[in-house]
């Protein structure tokens, strides 16, 4: 089986292109359908973000026709979308899917709604019947890959975003934010988006200080708040733990001695300024106070960056672990390779261990119940131990890589690589019988049961 | 055989240590999955160790400087496992873990020849008042422990370094209700160790027991005490200002520890 990936993402395409290859979710089922019909895809998965587009299909011979699919469905010409699409197959398609899975390709690397992206639409392709085993195997090791690049490296461990950073910054200095109070003064599409990620994190209502009081009414409205007059606002501020401000004054509005009466009031707790106006609504002098933290944009931003040159360099890390990974997945693939070639083997085997104790069937009558099943053991505990070596042989030389003394090996016990026997042996479907005798149904449980059958001969050895 | 397990506490609780120091500031979570069993198996091989030696000597209070160092090793062990179970805050092991166990190297490496052969041994009234005030020094030290790293934090804060080598640190509120929590325990403990101490020595020595430099000493430490929960209470106590006045309080304790040999009470006629 072959995997070729597909598609065109933020660095390749403009946002115009990528909107008209974008998937809706309720759509996604559907898609997912038709690409699994199209000639050539064995099973198949899209993904679909706001920033990339994509499709991994795996097939046997003939690989699908990319151009005429998205053509179909998208109504793109290939010379269009030609110089924004990129093709990857095999080892670089699953070391792309582990770079997307792991976020480092992400616009924001090692934001982390990727992965849950991604699960989703392997749920999609599943729900629809589009994955197999090879898709199946590839995907679980792609979460594995991801999840070992969020536990091994800090790649996901800091904000990159002002609200983010003013959340994040806020949480180390008050544990949880669960019940504490936020404090809006002045209106501003930066200061209400800090609002919203500190209301997402539990606090208690916002309080919304304007000094248009309607507009002040009309903020508290959109964030479940309450409003108080600008009038009121020394006498109310004591009770925010965190003060956001963002007023078009030209004076500060808190000076140091504004903070101190605050802190008296509330007994040395201590209180969070994010200052997103400029010029600034808080006197610098205020961050010298015990117990006061002020941080203006330009704090949050170079905080962000900070984070942000963090995340390269465990990026870097984390590309080490996937290029890895990459190569582990590719030895377990080619080992999985030769599984139908150690089937043959087996088969051909035991055909040849029936037929022979057929034709001494009259010379051994003589013998006990007990005696035959001693033979049979004997017999079959033999043809084990000569096998082992050669299937050993065998996985070594498909995790290397090395088609040689794969083709030799094959050759000399008279099987393909691909499993069949080359000369088939004059095998009766007792013998088959006798050799699964469950007679598992699909690829995937002859593949299984031969490497179980392979374990139980080391096992023995 | 007492000594035996004290040596094996002392190599977990030096396990957990190297764990713990790279776990915490370089975020290594592997590590971190085997500084806390590695700790937990220090404190019970440091709790064996302890009721062995207790029951061997047939008294039940710690006797002479290597086992007051055991016991202390052990209650400030106590109060670093009950915070990491009740805030999660694993740096404070940085602290914790060697301080204890530096006071455990000296009992572990060699006996404590102190001979204390008083009746009063096995009195409960001395076990509580040596064991009360015990727990009350660790608390002071977990106290002064959380308003360093508080002040630690506050200035990472208030530089905006961001620097990932300090991200370890807690949030300032859990290091302040560690600090708010290990002052109110440490205070309780005392008023009960003084009390409990003060009745034996009423009941032993008399009135003349107040004289007592040690006496003085630790009457002075609990107004100390009572001086900090006032100043939390009505002003708030963080940051600088409490590293001065806990640090200040530490030295009144190392004072007191050091005022046995001055003090007449506290010693006990031989055999």
């Amino acid at each position: 089986m072959k995997i070729i990936l597909w598609g065109i993402n933020h660095k390749t395409a403009p946002v115009e292109m990528r909107e008209r290859l974008a998937i809706a979710s309720s759509e996604l089922p559907e898609v997912t359908r038709q690409l699994l019909q199209s000639p050539g895809t064995a099973e198949c998965m899209v993904l679909s973000t706001c920033n990339r587009v994509e499709f991994v299909t795996c097939h046997e011979d003939h690989e699908p026709d990319v151009l005429t699919f998205l053509k179909q469905h998208f109504d793109v010409d290939a010379d269009t979308l030609q110089p924004h699409l990129y093709i990857y197959r095999e080892h670089e398609a699953i070391r792309h899917l582990f770079r997307v899975a792991s976020s480092l390709d992400s616009m924001i690397v090692g934001e982390p709604q990727i992965l849950g992206q991604v699960k989703e639409s392997f749920a999609v392709a599943r729900s629809v019947g589009a994955v197999q085993s090879s898709l199946d195997k590839l995907l679980r090791m792609t979460f594995v890959v991801a999840k070992k690049v969020r536990t091994e490296t800090q790649i996901g461990s800091s904000s990159v975003s002002i609200a983010s950073t003013a959340v994040e910054l806020a949480k180390h200095i008050f544990g949880s934010l669960e019940g504490k109070q936020v404090l809006l003064v002045g209106a501003g599409k930066m200061s209400e988006l800090a609002a919203r990620h500190l209301s997402q994190q539990g606090t208690a209502p916002i309080l919304v200080a304007n000094r248009t009081f309607d507009r002040a009414v009309q903020m508290a409205q959109r964030h479940g708040g309450h409003p108080i007059r600008f009038e009121d606002l020394y006498a109310q501020a004591d009770k925010a733990d965190i003060i956001i401000t963002s007023t078009g004054s030209s004076e500060p509005v808190f000076r140091r001695e504004h903070a101190q009466k605050m802190l008296h009031k509330r007994r040395g707790r201590p209180i969070f300024f994010v200052d997103i106006a400029v010029p600034r609504d808080v006197d610098p002098a205020v961050n010298k106070l015990d117990g006061v933290f002020l941080y203006d944009i330009d704090d949050l931003q170079s905080v962000a960056a900070a984070h942000l040159a963090t995340r390269s360099k465990e990026a870097e890390k984390a590309e080490g672990i996937v290029t890895e990974e990459v190569e582990h997945f590719l030895q377990t693939l080619r080992t999985l390779d030769v599984v139908p070639a150690i089937v043959a083997m087996q088969k051909s085997f035991e055909n040849t261990r029936q037929s022979e104790g057929r034709r001494m069937q009259a010379k051994l009558q003589s013998l006990s119940t007990e005696q035959r099943t001693a033979v049979e053991s004997l017999t079959r505990g033999l043809m084990n131990k000569y096998l082992h070596q050669t299937v050993q042989a065998l996985k070594l030389a498909a995790r290397e890589g090395d088609a040689a003394t794969i083709r030799t090996i094959c050759e000399m016990f008279d099987v393909e690589p691909g499993g069949s026997a080359a000369t088939p042996p004059a095998s009766s479907p007792d013998a088959l019988e006798a050799n699964h005798p469950s007679e598992p149904g699909g690829e995937d449980d002859q593949l299984e049961a031969a490497i179980a059958g392979i374990s139980k001969t080391e096992t023995q050895d | 055989m007492h000594q035996l397990w004290l040596r094996v506490a002392a190599i977990f609780y030096c396990a957990a240590c190297a764990t713990t120091l790279p776990a915490v500031l370089y975020r290594r979570p592997r590590l971190q999955r085997i500084a806390l069993p590695a700790a937990l198996g220090g404190f019970f091989f440091h709790f064996v160790a302890i009721v062995e030696m207790l029951v061997a000597a047939r008294h039940w209070m710690p006797v002479g400087m290597h086992e007051v160092e055991s016991v202390l090793s052990l209650l400030i062990v106590v109060a670093y496992l009950l915070v990491v179970f009740a805030y999660r805050a694993t740096g404070f092991g940085i602290f914790a873990l060697p301080v204890a166990v530096l006071l455990l190297i000296t009992p572990a490496v060699g006996p404590d020849h102190a001979v204390f052969v008083s009746p009063m041994i096995r009195s409960g009234w001395l076990f509580l008042h040596v064991g009360a005030l015990l727990a009350a020094y660790a608390a002071l030290i977990f106290s002064l422990f959380s308003s360093l790293l508080y002040l630690m934090q506050e200035q990472r804060l208030k530089n905006k370094s961001g620097s990932a080598f300090l991200a370890w640190l807690p949030p300032l509120s859990v290091m302040d209700s560690i600090s708010s929590t290990s002052l109110t325990v440490g205070f309780h403990c005392m008023t009960l160790g003084l009390l409990a101490g003060s009745l034996i020595a009423q009941q032993s020595v008399g009135a003349a027991y107040f004289l007592d430099p040690k006496v003085l000493l630790s009457f002075a430490m609990w107004v100390l005490y009572l001086f900090m929960l006032f100043l939390r209470r009505s002003v708030g106590l963080r940051g600088r200002r409490a590293v001065y006045v806990s640090s200040f309080a530490f030295l009144v304790v190392i004072s007191v520890w050091a005022a046995n040999l001055l003090s007449s009470v506290h010693r006990f006629p031989g055999p």
